[in-house]
């Protein structure tokens, strides 16, 4: 088949799937319900598919029955025959369905979120080790004179400057880096106080400082939902592309073709 | 170049492929673990609490030790452990298979959905139930996208000339219905479903958006200065009057190059925008991974150790 | 009889399909104008770019590529964005998804789409062994990360690829891999992501090797205090982070004047001076993806404040309506 015409053909499905889709915008219709039915079938009958091809297949049955290089007839990997016991533990999942014997579906159950639970120390470090350091912030000025002698706020700029007097001012904690820095960490500590849920807050200051926290958080859910608004908006936006632009376009090098 | 690594050699535990005594093997481990299946139903209530919080904890227990014994720091293929190390070199070798036998679980228990669903809708339709066309469309749309790509896999994985099916024109029928399947409808389906929530969110901003408190102010005006930071041509816009400003205002450096210092500059958009990003919601961000960094880590510890209320092990 | 509505409780009761309706239009004409607008790059962006500038050309990039079709809009342009940087440097890259069964599928689309391109404009194709190895999917994106982490070449060992005569073998035989001993000897390691993916490398791998992200603006916020703290060296967020990508392909960061000193065109760190792409390989296409969507997305983040704005005023009103009443 013509690769063109057979884009056009695959772009045509993907254009009717996504109005078949989006017509639920409108209203919950049976055209809808088709789509969004095939959708489930589709991605189940996938998962199917690669269940087997990207993770049995490969990681466990050539793993228990090893495997020969298929030109040479060298050894390339031995035959584990115990990857055989994932077999039953695995099968101990569906007895899920059983009164009796139901508990024995919580055993691979257990051995997965302990295989993640016995992570977390490690990962909790790896990921807020470098985290708490960064927060440690120099929040006492060490630079307050310019090259003049006079104070100065901000890092004076580099023109007229030696590049020792350019490698001294900026080793320095400038006031105004300082006092950013200093809102930095009352910011990330309020915030943290929020999450007191150990002993009751009392004193003005203490509730004061918790409710800053509050606030401060919001600031944090603003970003992440001014970010997410950009990232659903560019998935609309793409979608309009690929029916209005990338699918007209096939269609015109379709018909360009046979002119 | 580096030497590859030998194939590992023969051992008890890994034998020669294909041999008589593989087979052996495998099917002697696997009849003694449905015996101790089978007598496992028979556990007390108190034994089963200890045998699923004992899976449990020796899951954990293998990275618990990995984190805590030292183990050698990029590994040589040649090297070889010194005295006292053979257990951090066992711990990293052991590590691709306990990570192949956490995908290898997972892949079982994702069975267990496809499983449910598929006693879901073949019950509709024998039920007769209402919409139950809809559970024969499901079950249709997934028997053949499995058919066509288990058919494609084995023609790519074992069949003749399969290297050609890496070319297009030399596609059989098996691989453009796979195709049409997965890239033409699936994958485009699956971007309609996520992108209609843009729809929702602008209905929702609408409508509920509302500045009722400090809290929706605080949050709003966040989300405003990020969003008003992405559009480009208004940042151009509003940085262009600020130096505008600066010009009329007269201020030190302005009028000779606006690319200099002036304090109007921390008024430009894209300063604003960094700074409140900086020194304001990064922080926010921070503490608030904190806390929910904090809650898994108690959460894991508390499931490793059998300590969970209604956990795994209860 | 009952009263008049006003123009505010009519514009409050409006049918969420004529939302719907708007926000379509609005997305979609901006698609056929072609505009080059303005952008101030992010400093994570800038940071990034004149990360991948400076990558030695010896050096072989890692590059995980954890997204679907479904967040194509964002993720692609960032997949693309990254490859024509490397491609153009001629610095090789292993490629690989660690968490999502489809994603080699798309990924493979892009390079094949960008090679149509190269050829289109007489470059030499990137090929498969000599240039670049695909490496298809591993599943679980902790274990892969922590194998990635404790020894490469024993998670890599196993995988196979045709060699440039059509020979399957290791890919740690390839130019691409033959000199990566351990994940330090990366130049960089770069997840695009749609996920929590880079959560997991940044608890895996960070600290062994220079680990930069190209993200989905869902996730950029938890990437921010990574950035923050070091254990991200530079980052592309979203839509926005696209267009950076190429604008900065096209200007630079940073400009060395004649004299040798750098000119802080846009702020970014000295150190990470990087001249324009363009000035490489001057027929390379800069702005794409980004640039087609970049007013369109103008259009719909002002539609959004318009919709909050007027949704106040009119509750605004009401309530003073029925204070009045």
């Amino acid at each position: 088949m013509n690769p063109e015409t057979y884009l056009l053909i695959k772009l045509t499905f993907g254009v009717l799937a996504t109005i078949g889709l989006y017509s639920v915008l409108y209203k919950e219709t049976k055209l809808y319900r088709f789509f969004e039915h095939v959708f489930l079938g589709l991605a189940a009958g996938f998962s199917i598919v690669f269940l087997w091809r990207e993770t049995l297949f490969p990681l466990w049955w050539e793993k228990m029955v090893g495997q020969i290089d298929e030109q040479s007839g060298a050894l390339v990997q031995p035959a584990y025959w115990a990857y055989i016991v994932f077999l039953p533990i695995g099968l101990m999942a569906y007895t899920v369905f059983s009164k009796k014997n139901g508990w024995m579906s919580r055993v691979p159950i257990g051995v997965i979120l302990g295989l993640w639970a016995g992570q977390q120390v490690q990962v909790w470090w790896q990921t807020y080790g470098g985290q708490i350091a960064g927060t440690m912030q120099p929040v006492i000025p060490t630079g307050l004179a310019g090259p003049a002698g006079t104070f100065q706020w901000t890092k004076p700029g580099n023109t007229g400057l030696t590049p020792e007097q350019i490698a001294d001012f900026n080793t320095k904690i400038w006031p105004s880096q300082a006092v950013n820095n200093l809102i930095f960490v009352i910011t990330v500590l309020a915030a943290l106080s929020y999450f007191l849920f150990s002993f009751e807050l009392k004193g003005k200051a203490m509730i004061g400082f918790n409710k800053l926290g509050r606030w401060l958080l919001m600031i944090g859910f603003g970003a992440i939902f001014g970010s997410t608004v950009m990232a659903r908006f560019a998935l609309v936006i793409d979608r309009m592309s690929f029916v209005f632009v990338e699918w007209v376009q096939s269609i015109q090098a379709v018909f360009n073709r046979g002119a | 170049m580096i030497p590859l690594a030998q194939a590992p050699p023969i051992t008890f535990w890994g034998v020669q492929p294909g041999s008589g005594e593989m087979w052996v093997k495998i099917v002697v481990a696997l009849v003694v673990c449905l015996l101790i299946m089978f007598g496992l139903t028979f556990l007390p209530n108190a034994g089963r609490k200890a045998v699923v919080w004992g899976f449990t904890f020796a899951g954990g227990l293998f990275y618990v030790l990995l984190w805590i014994v030292p183990t050698p720091i990029n590994r040589g293929p040649s090297d070889l452990p010194r005295p006292g190390e053979e257990f951090g070199f066992w711990l990293q070798d052991a590590l691709p298979h306990i990570v192949n036998s956490a995908n290898i679980l997972t892949a079982f228990l994702l069975g267990l959905g496809i499983y449910s669903l598929l006693r879901v809708h073949l019950g509709r339709i024998a039920k007769r139930q209402p919409d139950r066309e809809f559970s024969a469309i499901l079950l249709v749309c997934m028997v053949v996208m499995a058919g066509f790509g288990y058919a494609d896999w084995i023609m790519r994985r074992f069949g003749e000339g399969r290297e050609k099916l890496e070319l297009m024109q030399n596609w059989t029928p098996v691989q453009y219905a796979f195709d049409l399947m997965f890239d033409g409808l699936l994958q485009q389906m699956d971007a309609a479903m996520f992108s209609m929530i843009a729809f929702f969110i602008l209905s929702a901003a609408y409508r509920a958006f509302r500045i009722r408190s400090v809290e929706s102010t605080v949050l709003m005006a966040s989300a405003l200065i990020l969003m008003l930071s992405l559009l480009g041509a208004l940042v151009a816009l509003w940085n262009g009057g600020v130096d505008a400003m600066a010009v009329a205002l007269n201020l030190p450096n302005a009028s000779v190059d606006l690319k200099e210092a002036h304090f109007l500059n921390n008024f430009k958009l894209n300063e604003v925008a960094n700074w409140v990003r900086s020194f304001l919601q990064v922080p926010a961000l921070r503490a608030l991974e904190f806390g929910v960094g904090l809650g898994a880590l108690a959460m894991g510890l508390r499931l490793w150790l059998g300590l969970e209320k209604g956990g795994i092990s209860a | 009889m009952t009263p008049q509505k006003s123009i505010w409780e009519k514009l409050q009761e409006i049918d969420r399909r004529i939302l719907y309706l708007i926000l379509a239009i609005a997305v979609t004409v901006p698609l056929w104008i072609p505009a080059k607008l303005p952008v101030i790059p992010d400093s994570t962006s800038m940071d990034l770019y004149g990360q991948l500038m400076s990558v030695p050309e010896d050096k072989t990039v890692f590059v995980q590529s954890d997204w679907t079709v479904s967040t194509r809009g964002e993720s692609q342009g960032h997949l693309e964005a990254l490859l024509r940087i490397l491609m153009a440097r001629r610095i090789k890259f292993v490629i690989y998804a660690a968490a999502d069964p489809q994603a080699p599928q798309v990924f493979r689309n892009v390079i094949l789409g960008l090679n149509q391109e190269r050829e289109a404009r007489g470059l030499p194709p990137y090929r498969q062994w000599e240039d670049y190895i695909d490496l298809g999917a591993f599943l679980n994106a902790e274990g892969t990360l922590n194998s990635i982490g404790q020894d490469v070449r024993k998670l890599f060992g196993p995988r196979r690829s045709a060699d440039t005569e059509g020979r399957e073998r290791p890919v740690l035989e390839s130019p691409v891999l033959s000199r990566v001993q351990k994940i330090g000897d990366a130049g960089l390691y770069v997840v695009v992501t749609a996920s929590a993916t880079i959560d997991v490398a940044v608890q895996r791998i960070s600290g062994k090797t220079k680990l930069a992200a190209m993200t989905t603006g869902v996730v950029f916020p938890s990437v921010l205090p990574f950035y923050q703290s070091g254990q991200v060296v530079g980052a592309a967020g979203g839509l926005k982070g696209v267009y950076d990508m190429e604008f900065l392909m096209a200007n630079g960061v940073n400009v060395v004047s004649p004299t040798g000193k750098v000119e802080a065109q846009f702020p970014a760190k000295a150190e990470l001076t990087a001249p324009p792409l363009t000035e490489i390989e001057p027929k390379t296409v800069t702005f794409a993806r980004g640039q087609r969507y970049f007013l369109s997305f103008h259009a719909a983040i002002v539609l959004l404040i318009i919709a909050v704005v007027v949704g106040n005023i009119g509750m605004y009103k009401m309530r003073k309506n029925r204070r009045g009443a």
